[in-house]
């Protein structure tokens, strides 16, 4: 399954819908990760609260290729888009294990294919780095197999990278 | 000298971002300023904080391998409002993790050191702490065995009317001194950096963890989690299956 999440407007959606099977629109209209570990140790891979969020994990989770569209922010995501990385970590169960060489948790749905980010806005050199260091660590984190970082010049460049 | 120490954990009690905070707090002089960001409601409150302050300490958990949602929409408003007042302070950071290496923290830094160069602010440094939840136990182990202190040394003296006893002291001091040693290398770095904070120079970036080997921490952790998830049931709610979504009837 192929899941994007996007922080564009809202007329970017139909071109999204239109390349993947599932699409996360990061409007945050929805609230920020409590850090409670409920969606672990309580109701496994959904969360307490009751937005449109509540079960990202259950989506996420699913995704052989999740792609993230991002404005750059400092070399991490926008806002909007973290949050609902942060509510997702229900991917994974509790339990710990080595990958990497370092510790990181088991992963409930099993392995993925491609963690994808495109990034658009003004960004420096420093913080391009950052991001392409921050997606191998996402992908690892979360049990992807490789990882993949784009830079847009221009948001008409969106479609084709998709 | 003001410094003003932002506990960002979403968390209202118990969250080891405050103990690390607090630990570091030891180490700086002057007026020391308790903040706390949660919500947007302390946007303002602490914005107004930083006008006339000198350094900044950030206490916050690593998410996702970088900075909490709410945190990132409070430093985009920050950025805006130090560039519009001209403040140039200088930023630190404490970091901490779950998982046993602090050096997970790094692309967390990476983004606060980026987010100074944009703000014109001057980035200090950070220490990453790996370990964090469990060496935030630490701090409630020490006072649980004050607690059994206190409790030996009261029926010590109603029993026998002595009021040291030795072997209840002995075994305080040997957990105590436990609990420093799991403590060493996060006190170690805290204290440089509060020398830093003073002097108003640059630390760098340093990485702590719990001292105690990994595989014995990972079985702590699982240990942990069982508990935790037989308390409040998940352990009999499809643990560790592959849930599916439930879409709405």
């Amino acid at each position: 399954m192929k899941v994007i999440i996007h922080d564009l407007d809202r007329p970017y959606d139909g071109m999204m819908e239109a390349k993947c099977d599932r699409m996360i629109a990061a409007d945050g209209k929805y609230a920020p990760c409590q850090g409670c570990f409920g969606c672990w140790t309580k109701h496994p891979a959904e969360c307490k609260m009751k937005d449109k969020l509540n079960q990202i994990c259950r989506v996420i989770g699913r995704a052989d290729e999740l792609v993230i569209v991002t404005k750059n922010l400092y070399g991490e995501y926008s806002p909007a888009v973290k949050n609902v990385l942060d509510r997702s970590i229900g991917t994974s169960t509790p339990f710990s294990t080595y990958r990497g060489r370092q510790m990181h948790h088991t992963l409930r749905y099993g392995k993925h294919d491609l963690w994808k980010v495109i990034v658009y806005g003004e960004i420096t050199e420093e913080e391009k780095a950052t991001f392409r260091y921050r997606a191998e660590r996402n992908a690892l984190n979360d049990g992807f197999e490789r990882s993949e970082v784009l830079f847009l010049t221009d948001l008409t460049e969106l479609e084709a990278v998709l | 000298m003001k410094t003003v120490f932002i506990n960002c954990s979403p968390k209202k009690r118990f969250c080891a971002s405050a103990y690390f905070l607090a630990l570091q707090r030891i180490f700086v002089g002057g007026k020391k300023v308790k903040e706390t960001l949660r919500t947007p409601a302390d946007h303002t409150r602490i914005l107004e904080q930083l006008r006339d302050a000198q350094a900044v300490v950030f206490g916050l958990p690593l998410y996702v391998d970088g900075i909490p949602s709410h945190v990132l929409r409070f430093m985009e408003k920050m950025e805006a409002s130090c560039r519009e007042n001209d403040l140039h302070f200088s930023v630190y950071c404490i970091a901490n993790n779950g998982f046993i290496e602090g050096r997970q923290n790094e692309p967390l830094m990476q983004s606060f050191e980026h987010f100074c160069t944009r703000a014109d602010l001057r980035w200090g440094g950070g220490v990453g702490i790996g370990g964090g939840v469990m060496l935030n136990v630490t701090r409630i182990l020490f006072i649980v065995d004050i607690a059994l202190l206190l409790v030996n040394t009261v029926l010590s003296a109603v029993h026998t009317g002595n009021f040291f006893p030795k072997d209840a002291w002995i075994s305080f001091g040997e957990n105590a001194a436990l609990l420093l040693y799991f403590n060493l290398g996060v006190l170690f770095y805290l204290a440089r950096m509060g020398a830093s904070i003073r002097k108003g120079s640059f630390f760098g970036k340093k990485y702590t963890r719990i001292l105690i080997p990994s595989f014995i921490f990972i079985l702590f952790a699982d240990i942990f989690f069982i508990i935790i998830s037989l308390f409040e049931g998940g352990l009999f709610r499809g643990w560790l299956a592959k849930k599916e979504e439930t879409l709405p009837e």
